[in-house]
């Protein structure tokens, strides 16, 4: 083959090939336009998300506490609380809720794994586009980003065990079996240790949601925070000035009973206990005055005060009096606080039993108290070791807080007998015995107690104690008007503890009359008939009877645990026509001034039902009465 | 191939590599994954000599390396994942380095694309790679001037606070998002979804 030919050869196989290639690719690119694409044609088609996809977030609005816990852990920086107008307001719940910025997000999921409700996810969406920046921006609500149908949105990534972010279980405190408890009057909570205080410190997710339900406001997120970095003077210090920024908002000067015995609505309302066990924030306040010793206290707490040259009286030093005493003086005014019994506290010191607040944690605190200058006069009854008047002349205001000292009778037939006698007496008598003050108090070998509150569970486990400790066994009925556990007014904790201890619990009964043994000045037991209801249709009390169902409960004592009333036969007749009165309590305005300028009130005999709030309103008397003084005029708030 | 072997011969056929394994380099911890899967932690000095023999006897893909930052204990601790084409297996290599002086050797001669996957873990927690001469080269996150981010001492809020300064939106989400639910009448506009 010559050269030429062989080049003219290759020219033509070239050709066809060239030929070919322009013959038919075109005809392939034609055939593969009717073809489905390999590439989905977004946003006409859609496709769909894994399961666990982390795509757009909705929140169930009714569902959300707007604690923020989301906001506060989100590392971009994305989650902004914003304020929700006319929402409505409940103890438990922030009227706000969560905006999300898109710009920021980087969708990794932290906040679905902590929302403390669950009431935030993700979905499986993931498409969206808008000129315009500010769309990125919005807040999640069951309808999403995209508001859709609830219904026809697919939920992506979920939390699961190993995603939690939250540490739903509560570290208990180490506590005597009932079996042990029984014996003797020793505080059966014990205090934590250090790695369980921290541990459950770690719990919280300082929402402040529990700062809003404390009546006092107690600066609870701060001070766990400071549990947890282990600065115990600094916890004190929140506990006892609260907000130095706010006057003193949120400081409790009685932190150690609080610690013990509070009612702890804040932790009713801990949003941790949507999911798992609320914070045990009253044990974590116990845990910070149990381990600050009290030389240290003036170190980590101190007042800038100057002395005023105005006087204070206060009445009563119960945790009212105490407290508006406390604030008086960290105000530089001179207190005097009148107290008839012998020793300093209330109810605290003579209604509450051993068991749960010992008298070392109380004077822990009013020694406190007292360093910041306070004086308590005990042993003074007003109206009778000194009269009303006389204070009137001596100070420049008076506070009143008196508290409930008079028992309430059921006076069913039978009820005058001596042996049938009142919670609140019977108590006072049983700590003055165990603190050797006094004489051994009748202990029947058999009770009946009438009452379904914690005064009613504090003397059935009081006597149930003591009847341990002098014959060896228990035998304490106790019956209530509530016909369950749930209905009573007392802690289910308390009912289930009394149980424990072998108290026998009988719901639902209401006395008729007191039965006695035949021709003998000696107490039978306690005849009472089926209570069928305790409130009527409009909440207010008023029990209703089967007469027909009886029952009788044998016993050679009755207790009477029915409720309180206050004695104000110490105010003179011309005061108290001033004083206006609702029901057996006094009004006052929110700083606690009553009709009369220079009288302040609070306590039991103002709002009630329990320390705290007794606090909170010695806190805002003595605020108002700064006021007062101040300005010698009427407090107008 | 992989479904050909069911998994009682390829625990078998494991058993096996753990003795050889124990054989060449004494103690060798081995972590039950599943059946087809083993964490085999190593000291740092023989890293390296198992990678090889596991490659030679067909657990020759590598996967990934990564690493994970155990700060409270000062150590990283650097994962490679070996796959066996035959048998579907993996074993999952782990060595701990010192997590102050966070260097260890390069694999890429064994295999060219460790070259990336050493970047990646230099990028994100620091660790260099002696004889990578690649190492330190940004890999995904360019001109960046922190912490390597996935160490646990670095703090995303505070970057993301530094980096993205907040910007400010002209319009109430919240008002928009009543109206959405229903809870007050209203117009919204704003993006769809078909553009
Ligand atoms: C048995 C019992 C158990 C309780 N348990 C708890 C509990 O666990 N947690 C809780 O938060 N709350 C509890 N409470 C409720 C709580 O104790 C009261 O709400 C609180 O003590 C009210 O405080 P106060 O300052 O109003 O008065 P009180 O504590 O009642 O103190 C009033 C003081 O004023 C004195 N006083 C009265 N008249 C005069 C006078 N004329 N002159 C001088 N002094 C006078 C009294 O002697 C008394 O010391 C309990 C109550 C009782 C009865
Ligand atoms: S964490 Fe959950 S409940 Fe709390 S504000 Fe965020 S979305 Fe609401
Ligand atoms: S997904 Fe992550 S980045 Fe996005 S908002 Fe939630 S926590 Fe923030
Ligand atoms: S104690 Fe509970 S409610 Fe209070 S700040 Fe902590 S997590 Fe929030």
């Amino acid at each position: 083959m010559s050269e030429k030919n062989e080049r003219n050869e290759r020219n033509e196989k070239n050709e066809t090939k060239t030929l070919q290639k322009s013959f038919f690719a075109p005809l392939l690119g034609w055939k593969a336009l009717f073809e489905k694409p390999v590439t989905i044609r977004v946003p006409k088609e859609k496709r769909e998300a894994a399961p666990r996809y982390r795509g757009f977030h909705i929140n169930d609005w009714e569902k959300c506490i707007g604690c923020g816990t989301c906001s506060r852990i989100c590392p971009t920086d994305a989650i902004t609380m914003v304020e929700v107008p006319d929402m409505k307001q409940e103890y438990g719940m922030k009227p706000q809720r969560p905006t999300i910025d898109y710009g920021r997000c980087s969708f990794c999921g932290m906040c679905v794994d902590i929302c403390t409700t669950g009431s935030l996810q993700m979905t499986r969406e993931y498409i969206f586009f808008s000129h315009d920046a500010n769309d990125f921006y919005y807040a999640p609500t069951e309808r999403g980003l995209l508001d859709k149908e609830p219904s026809e949105i697919k939920v992506g990534w979920t939390r699961d065990e190993s995603s939690e972010l939250l540490d739903l279980d509560r570290i208990l405190p180490d506590a005597m079996e009932s079996s042990e408890r029984i014996d003797s009057f020793v505080e059966f909570v014990k205090a934590y240790s250090k790695e369980q205080a921290v541990a459950e410190a770690a719990r919280c997710v300082e929402c402040g949601i529990c700062v809003d339900r404390c009546p006092q406001h107690m600066r609870i997120p701060e001070y766990i925070k400071s549990i947890w970095k282990d600065d115990l003077k600094d916890a004190l210090k929140w506990l006892l000035k609260g907000d130095e920024e706010q006057s003193n908002l949120g400081a409790n000067p009685l932190s150690g009973v609080c610690g013990r015995v509070c009612t702890h609505r804040c932790e009713e309302v801990c949003t941790i206990s949507h999911r798992g066990e609320a914070v045990a924030i009253r044990w974590l306040k116990r845990y910070i005055v149990d381990n600050v010793p009290i030389e240290e206290w003036n170190d980590a707490v101190s007042f800038d005060t100057s002395k005023t040259d105005k006087k204070v009286a206060i009445v009563g030093s119960g945790p009212a009096g105490l407290s508006a005493g406390y604030f008086l003086a960290s105000m530089g005014y001179d207190v005097n606080v009148y107290e008839s019994m012998n020793r300093p506290g209330g109810v605290m010191r003579y209604g509450i039993p051993k068991y749960r607040l010992p008298d070392e944690a109380l004077d822990k605190d009013i020694a406190f108290i007292e360093a910041m200058g306070v004086k308590i006069l005990t042993g003074v009854a007003v109206g009778r070791d000194i009269s009303f008047d006389e204070l009137k002349n001596r100070y420049d205001a008076i506070f009143i807080s008196t508290g409930l000292t008079l028992g309430r009778s059921t006076r069913v037939p039978g009820s005058d007998h001596p042996d049938v006698v009142q919670a609140l007496p019977l108590l006072r008598e049983i700590r003055d015995y165990l603190r050797g003050e006094g004489p051994e108090p009748k202990i029947a070998k058999r009770v009946v107690v009438i009452g379904g509150g914690n005064v009613a569970m504090d003397i059935a486990r009081s006597l149930a104690r003591l009847q341990k400790m002098k014959y060896g066994e228990v035998n304490v009925t106790l019956t209530c008007l509530e016909r369950t556990y749930e209905e009573m007014p007392a802690d289910l904790e308390e009912i289930e503890e009394a149980i424990e201890e072998g108290i026998t619990i009988n719901p639902g009964w209401g006395p008729k009359e007191v039965i006695f043994f035949p021709d003998e000045d000696k107490i039978k037991g306690l005849k009472c008939v089926k209570c069928v209801e305790v409130f009527d249709e409009n909440k207010r009390f008023n029990p209703k009877y089967d007469e027909s169902q009886v029952s009788y409960f044998d016993g050679d004592m009755i207790i009477e645990a029915i409720g309180q009333a206050p004695d104000y036969s110490y105010l003179p007749e011309e005061w108290k026509a001033k004083i206006q009165f609702v029901g057996p309590r006094i009004l006052t305005n929110n700083l606690r001034q009553t009709q009369i300028p220079w009288l302040f009130a609070g306590g039991d005999i103002v709002n009630g039902p329990d320390i705290i709030h007794g606090i909170a309103d010695g806190y805002w008397a003595a605020r108002g009465i700064d006021e007062y003084l101040d300005s010698n005029g009427n407090v107008e708030k | 191939m992989m479904n050909s072997m069911n998994d009682a011969s390829v625990s078998q056929e494991l058993q096996k590599v753990f003795e050889e394994l124990k054989s060449m380099f004494g103690s060798c911890e081995a972590v039950h994954i599943d059946a087809r899967q083993y964490k085999l932690i190593v000291p740092s000095d023989k890293t390296l000599g198992m990678l090889t023999y596991l490659k030679s006897i067909g657990y020759s893909h590598l996967s990934i390396i990564t690493c994970v930052d155990w700060i409270d204990e000062k150590k990283f601790e650097l994962v490679y994942i070996l796959f066996n084409w035959s048998n579907g297996a993996t074993f999952l290599v782990s060595t701990f380095i010192d997590r102050d002086r966070p260097v260890f050797y390069t694999v890429k001669d064994m295999w060219p694309t460790a070259e990336y996957y050493e970047r990646d873990v230099h990028e994100f927690f620091g660790v260099e790679f002696e004889g990578n001469e690649n190492c330190k080269k940004p890999l995904m996150l360019e001109l960046w001037d922190d912490l390597p981010p996935l160490r646990k001492d670095f703090d995303p809020l505070q970057y993301s606070k530094e980096h993205f300064p907040d910007r400010t939106y002209e319009k109430d989400p919240i008002h928009e998002a009543r109206i959405i639910r229903g809870d007050i009448e209203g117009d919204i506009e704003g993006g769809e979804i078909d553009g």
